[in-house]
């Protein structure tokens, strides 16, 4: 099978044709994507500055990590959930937007930032209550980056006609 | 000047105009006001999640109120910023439209709670349910926030 007719037989499911056309699916789902950024981005910016040593600087490191990880997991959850609903009702769209192959490059980054990362500098976090290495900044950093690239790339498929 | 001229100067403006203007502008400035409601939205979160007695059990509200304002009052100066840039883009439009106005509502009474009740309830003794009232309609005011701010592109 091609992928353009995958991605035709994607269009034509039941579920993508109800969030494409019924008027109220695709901004409730649109507005769930949205309120997992709000509600849990604000602790990803957190840890993260935390590590870089600019916010939260009377709290250990690990108290940050560990309390927000669960929370964070959720969150992505949410946000990569309600994404594939988003995603699931207009596959042709966005396999002919540019911005959209940028977000999944930039996806894929986020996974080799955990590849990288997640058990040298967040699965460890005491080892950094005395001292954040450079290497942890350098984590703190990239996902910084990665997470406001995600959030332009994927705010910028909606322009791409 | 009436309101409707004032809408319609400003939709003329060079503010406008620069919105109007490279095709990007547009989705950049929102991907800014994304930005800013996590640093502000998302930080308050933390706190309420902390009210309703879910996250950060280890700190009380207090001290998470203490670390996290100067962070959440950033995200609000970011808000305000890219906010009025995006309604001067099509003002005569965007001031008529409903869910516009029940963003603006809320976002109204969400700023008054935040600057008056929910600073008093991170900072006192309160019972636990007090709380969690406080935590929960701060939550709920928010997210009214956002979902008429999604709204708008769809009434």
């Amino acid at each position: 099978m091609s992928t353009i007719s995958l991605l035709e037989w994607i269009e034509s499911t039941e579920l993508s044709t109800a969030i494409r056309e019924g008027a109220l699916y695709y901004p409730i789902i649109g507005g769930v994507h949205l309120l997992g950024i709000a509600l849990f981005g604000g602790m990803l910016l957190m840890t993260d500055l935390r590590l870089l040593g600019w916010a939260m600087q009377l709290r250990p490191v690990s108290d940050i990590v560990r309390q927000f990880r669960w929370w964070k997991r959720a969150g992505f959850v949410i946000v990569t959930g309600s994404g594939l609903l988003l995603g699931w009702c207009e596959p042709l769209k966005l396999y002919r937007s540019p911005a959209f192959w940028v977000k999944m490059a930039l996806l894929a980054m986020v996974g080799v930032h955990a590849l990288v990362f997640r058990a040298r500098v967040y699965g460890d976090p005491a080892k950094l209550d005395t001292a954040v290495t450079n290497e942890a900044k350098l984590a703190a950093s990239l996902s910084l980056f990665l997470w406001a690239g995600l959030i332009i790339s994927g705010r910028l498929i909606a322009f791409d006609s | 000047m009436q309101a409707a001229s004032f809408f319609e100067w400003l939709t003329t403006s060079s503010w406008a105009n620069a919105m109007n203007g490279p095709e990007w502008a547009f989705p950049v400035v929102e991907s800014l006001h994304f930005i800013g409601f996590a640093f502000s939205i998302g930080t308050i979160a933390i706190i309420d999640l902390r009210l309703l007695g879910l996250a950060m059990r280890d700190h009380t509200a207090a001290e998470l109120a203490a670390d996290l304002n100067r962070w959440t009052l950033a995200g609000f100066a970011l808000m305000l910023i890219t906010g009025p840039l995006m309604f001067s883009a099509d003002a005569v439009r965007y001031h008529v439209n409903p869910s516009f106005q029940f963003k603006m509502i809320c976002l109204l009474v969400a700023f008054l709670f935040h600057f008056t009740i929910h600073r008093k309830v991170t900072q006192a003794e309160i019972s636990p349910f007090a709380a969690k009232l406080a935590g929960g309609l701060s939550l709920a005011l928010w997210t009214a926030v956002i979902a008429g701010g999604r709204m708008i592109a769809f009434v």
